[in-house]
């Protein structure tokens, strides 16, 4: 049984990185080989994964995505040469830092797609999703999204009553 | 149990003064430097600020003492509207402050035939200087300092002959609290950061006096398209600190300028010291010690660590 | 404010089976700045494609989004079109709808929504989407052919008949490749060696054709047009100039044991040599792994003998640079490995087949050279071990092709047709003799290939049995084969004097290598992957790197020759104008906002950026700025992921066009 004709209460919303080169041509081999994965994914193309700057994949999470998936080509397989080297060491600092700053890192996926590996792709997308879903919506960064107060504690009697008189 | 207080040995520093005064006022005698960035007394007892001098009758006015916290460096990048445009520029140095001049030299942004670097051998620095008249201790001395490795700086055009005296060992406080979040859930870790970054205005002072921020146009001011949140909401303020992190990340020398001067005491070099902890790691690399050509995150290795990767 | 057009394609129905195509039109036409939105059969088509052009005309359309199929099958077209009705082509995107989402779900109302989401982010997307121009760059009219066999023969001499300079570089002393090795050749059964022995000497002859032997590929820089190709000449310690082919060093060279790699090891050769009589250039290589002088020191006796003075023992491997504006890779194919599982490949090995341990079990193209006027026996066909001839003999077909539990699953073409072939030459030269064959399928798709295995069967005796062997071990002077014929359901048991394994054609070993060096694309096996399987055979999706011969899968003679003249035209159809049009995504600097830092610079594989001085009236430095040149320029955007400020951006690609599609999530 395919896992999207089960009914699930959470349907998590997955923004996945891709290159045009790999990644991209792998999902469009899933396509062509009528592989089936679930619909929760939706495909961003770069030419390559050198162009993925961290601040897309902070500015996803913000727009209200529960999972990322950063993918590209293979070590040595760069349509570019080196992009994706680049790539892995931006997003290895990056993920440090998110997972610092309390990002369960549960939600960010890196994989490395070829071209000929749309098995691949339906697996990494698949899996991300389930444990994604496991995990529940990424509330964090819409929680902020919500607050509207200024910076700083309101955390004198004082301060309270001057903001209330606002 | 809390350590008690020890008091840390600046008289070193007097001789400092003389010996940097004497080197400046010979400088612009042989006219060696058009201007030289130093310290000079501030009006409160005690304080320090930086001064711009120009000529041998001012060499009088430099002093180091443990008040001298500005890290220099940010006035031969962006804040140098009052240093003369053509000739080579005298700057006092701490080993920490060298660092950075180290890496902004890697960035095309200095060249060290346009400088007299003038080191200074440091014991350490005030961690505040709100009370500027206080004595340098275990706890009054600047987090950097607890773990400093560069209390010499090496490959100055000169350095005060002095003897430093024998270091006291103060445990890394940067360490301990990078271990201590890290043991954390993330949900904890989350809980921290949000609180600090709640207190943040957007001020901007971090980005101002770090000497690594030297872009014209900070992509958290651009509008076309919004990259990042400008408002001072919880939002904004995280993606701003996270940005901000990872553009310092593999260049931030650790001078922690930016934790001094935040208005809201949000602990920012404790990002900055995790970066470098990572970058170390992962890459073997320390910002600072040498003028490279590349950074941790502009190259690249075929092996590099790619577990996380599947 | 835009006015966009959305198209939705129907597919036939490969995407209106799945997705509600009418509501994604419905619901994407309330999007703000679409104005125009509708679904048809099949967008692609001539009335889909006039459909669009007349909506850019009527409404007036700013930019156009089409969701169809994906943008690797068809964006060009609709930008074609798009172009046509007087938009630049940089303002259509497509929204691909059907390779990631109808084809890959099955939930109707899921692949609606998600299809809506699709296009909504490429409605978004369109309205940044700026005009480009399109970039020309100028054409080195000059072609680089690396392999030297008959794919890299043909493609090289159709470039150079056509007047272009065409650089050939080979890996081994002499060209001719393979089928230089060939005895006859399947299905008209003439000497290989008689149709390949011209084109070698007319390649040699050739004004406009450099050759390279004995050298390989260092380092490819630069892109269409303009490529910067370093090669390694390596030492060959005889110098071409002087060297008047007269063949005396190998007659007195004292080192005469060594086995020949051409006569796949069962001929000997010299330690100065060449690999076969025909070779050109007919210039000796000393192999210094076996020559005594370059062993001991000592010995020394072809230079002596040398009229000339030709032979060089302290030349050095030495690079040349050579500018080309096209490539054809043409690297051909290595025969599988059998004997044991090579080290670190996914690739099995057929142990129980005895190969390398059972002197008699030999591969195809050995039988190739013993079935060769020229080869080691004279033609005559003998076993290894003891040099007899074989009375009975046993070919095992898909010995390792086709076999997807020993790691390769694809068919490897050419061993139904040479099978039968060397069943035909066995049966000429040993008329006593009689021929099994152990296959699974006959695969005989080719002009008069039937006729030609039919012939073998009722013409030349052959006795075809439809099974797989399961093991063969030597007993005394015979190698015992035991099978099972499955069209009879019966177990068969053989006792052969010679055992011929038709083993798997695979890509030359360190393809992977080259590939990485040109920046192409290869599959699971190596194999060099063309830009489309179907309509874009011979071009890599490298612009400027064109394929030949089974370098990029199994192939036979006429398949390689008619892919290298292919590849040839390619060329041709290149080198036809004095500059090219390319792809306009490239990075562009904002001087205004650069500081200088250089980050992508450093990051820049291309070597692409410069530094720029920006100066005022006076002539002042004010400062120092990023440059890129657009010519150099790839388009892969790691120089705006690394750009601090995003001073560097890279079109099509804008910072802007991603975050609108962020933000239409």
């Amino acid at each position: 049984m395919h896992p999207e004709n089960q009914k699930h209460d959470f349907e998590p919303k997955i923004i996945a990185f891709v290159c045009t080169w790999c990644t991209y041509a792998g999902a469009d081999l899933a396509g062509t080989s009528r592989m089936q994965y679930p619909a929760n994914v939706r495909v961003l193309k770069f030419p390559c994964t050198g162009r993925i700057d961290p601040v897309f994949i902070l500015k996803a999470f913000q727009q209200g995505a529960d999972g990322v998936l950063v993918s590209g080509c293979h070590p040595g397989d760069c349509h570019y040469i080196a992009g994706n080297y680049h790539a892995r060491r931006r997003f290895a600092a990056f993920r440090k830092l998110l997972e610092f700053i309390g990002v369960d890192l549960g939600r960010l996926a890196f994989s490395w797609v070829s071209a000929a590996e749309g098995g691949k792709w339906v697996e990494v997308v698949t899996d991300l999703t389930e444990k994604v879903r496991a995990m529940g919506p990424m509330v964090e960064f819409k929680a902020l999204a919500l607050e509207e107060q200024w910076s700083g504690a309101i955390d004198t009697p004082e301060l309270q009553e001057a903001y209330d008189a606002i | 149990m809390p350590l008690t207080s020890q008091p840390i040995d600046t008289s070193i520093y007097t001789t400092i003064t003389a010996a940097i005064r004497s080197e400046a006022s010979r400088l612009f005698t042989a006219g060696e430097v058009v201007a030289i960035i130093g310290y000079a007394a501030a009006r409160r007892v005690g304080s320090a600020q930086p001064i711009i001098i120009t000529n041998a009758a001012d060499a009088e006015k430099l002093i180091f003492t443990h008040a001298c916290v500005n890290n220099l460096a940010v006035y031969l990048t962006k804040a140098k509207k009052e240093i003369p445009k053509t000739g080579k520029i005298g700057v006092v140095v701490k080993g920490c402050d060298l660092k950075a001049l180290v890496g902004l030299m890697g960035e095309s942004q200095l060249k060290r035939e346009d400088l007299y670097l003038i080191g200074i051998p440091c014991n350490g620095v005030l961690g505040s200087t709100v009370q500027p008249a206080t004595a340098l201790t275990t706890e009054s001395i600047a987090s950097k300092c607890c773990d400093c490795n560069s209390h010499l700086p090496t490959g100055c055009d000169f350095v005060p002959n002095v003897a430093l005296p024998p270091g006291l060992q103060m445990e890394s406080r940067y360490s301990v609290e990078i271990a201590r979040l890290e043991a954390l859930t993330p949900a904890e870790r989350w809980a921290y950061w949000k609180e600090q970054f709640a207190k943040c205005i957007k001020c901007y002072a971090c980005r101002q006096v770090c000497p690594f921020c030297f872009c014209e146009q900070c992509l958290c001011d651009r509008n076309k398209p919004q990259m990042v949140d400008t408002t001072p909401r919880p939002a904004g303020n995280t993606a701003w600190h996270i940005v901000r992190a990872m553009h310092l990340a593999g260049r931030c020398a650790g001078c922690a300028e930016c934790e001094r001067v935040c208005p809201m005491d949000i602990p920012l070099n404790l990002l900055n010291r995790k970066m470098a902890k990572e970058l170390k790691e992962l890459y073997d690399y320390e910002a600072g010690f040498e003028v490279n050509d590349k950074g941790p995150l502009t190259m690249f290795t075929e092996k590099d660590d790619q577990s996380f990767i599947k | 404010m835009s006015r966009i057009g959305v198209f939705i394609c129907h597919c036939g129905e490969n995407i209106s089976r799945t997705v509600d195509v009418e509501r994604v039109a419905q619901e994407v036409g309330r999007l703000p700045g679409v104005a125009f939105s509708t679904d048809y059969k099949y967008m692609c088509s001539d009335p889909g494609q006039t459909l669009v052009k007349k909506a850019i005309q009527e409404q007036k359309l700013s930019h156009v989004v089409v969701a169809a199929c994906s943008p690797r099958m068809h964006e060009k077209t609709f930008r074609k079109a798009v172009e046509a009705a007087g938009l630049n082509p940089f303002l259509c995107e497509m929204a691909n709808i059907r390779e990631h989402c109808s084809w890959v779900h099955e939930n109707r109302e899921e692949a609606t929504v998600k299809a809506i989401d699709i296009v909504g982010m490429m409605v978004e997307r369109v309205k940044k989407n700026r005009i480009l121009p399109t970039i020309t760059v100028p054409v080195t009219k000059r072609a680089l052919v690396i392999g030297g066999g008959i794919a890299g023969i043909q493609a090289a001499l159709d470039i150079a008949d056509c007047g272009h300079e065409v650089i050939l570089v080979e890996r081994e002393p002499s060209i001719g490749g393979h089928m230089a090795q060939l005895s006859e050749t399947f299905p008209t059964l003439d000497c290989s060696q008689c149709i390949m022995t011209p084109k070698m000497v007319d390649v040699a002859n050739h004004p406009k054709i450099k050759l390279y032997t004995y050298s390989e590929i260092e380092l490819v820089e630069g892109y269409i047009g303009n490529f910067q190709v370093t090669i390694k000449k390596k030492a060959r310690s005889v110098d071409e100039d002087k060297c008047t082919g007269c063949g005396v060093c190998m007659t007195k060279c004292p080192q005469k044991k060594i086995p020949n790699k051409f006569d796949q090891n069962i001929g000997m050769r010299t330690a100065i040599y060449v690999p076969f009589p025909q070779a050109v250039p007919n210039t000796p290589v000393i192999d210094r792994d076996n020559c005594t002088w370059f062993k001991t020191g000592k010995c020394g006796v072809c230079q002596k003998v040398c009229g000339p003075g030709a032979i060089d023992f302290e030349q050095q491997d030495t690079l040349i640079v050579e500018a080309v504006g096209a490539i054809v890779v043409s690297t051909g194919f290595d025969l599988y490995t059998i004997a044991e599982k090579p080290k670190g490949s996914p690739i099995k090995g057929y142990g129980e087949f005895g190969h390398g341990k059972i002197p008699d079990v030999i591969d195809g193209m050995t039988f190739e050279r013993l079935a060769s006027a020229s080869g080691p026996t004279g033609g005559k066909i003998l076993r290894p071990s003891d040099g007899k001839e074989p009375k009975q003999i046993v070919f095992i077909q898909c010995v390792g092709s086709r076999a997807r539990e020993k790691g390769i699953s694809y068919c490897s073409k050419v061993c139904c047709m040479y099978t039968a072939k060397h069943t035909m030459l066995y049966h000429h030269k040993v008329h006593d003799g009689q021929a099994y064959v152990f296959f699974m399928d006959a695969r005989t798709p080719g002009k008069s290939y039937d006729e030609f295995w039919r012939r073998s069967i009722e013409e030349e005796e052959a006795v075809y049995i439809r099974g797989m062997v399961s093991r063969l071990y030597q007993k005394g002077d015979k190698i015992v084969v035991m099978g099972s014929d499955i069209s009879v359901g019966v177990q068969v048991e053989i006792e052969a004097d010679m055992v011929v394994l038709a083993t798997a054609i695979q890509p030359q070993k360190g393809a992977d290598a080259l590939a990485q060096k040109l920046g192409i694309s290869y599959d699971k096996y190596h194999f060099y992957s063309e830009a489309h399987a179907k309509l874009r055979p011979v071009e890599c999706a490298t612009a400027g790197i064109y394929l030949a011969g089974a370098c990029q899968g199994p192939k036979d003679i006429p398949e390689t020759v008619s892919q290298a003249s292919a590849a040839a035209a390619k060329v041709m159809a290149l080198f036809s104008r004095n500059q090219m049009e390319r792809e306009p995504i490239v990075a562009r600097v904002r001087e205004a906002g650069c500081v200088g830092c250089f980050a992508c610079k450093k990051v820049c594989a291309y070597g692409a950026v410069e530094e720029k001085e920006i100066r005022d009236r006076q002539g002042n430095l004010i400062k120092v700025v990023a440059y890129v040149n657009p010519g150099v320029c790839a388009g892969c955007g790691t120089c705006q992921a690394t750009c601090p400020s995003k001073s560097v951006e890279l079109d099509g690609y804008t910072d802007e066009q991603i975050i609108a599609m962020i933000e239409a999530l």
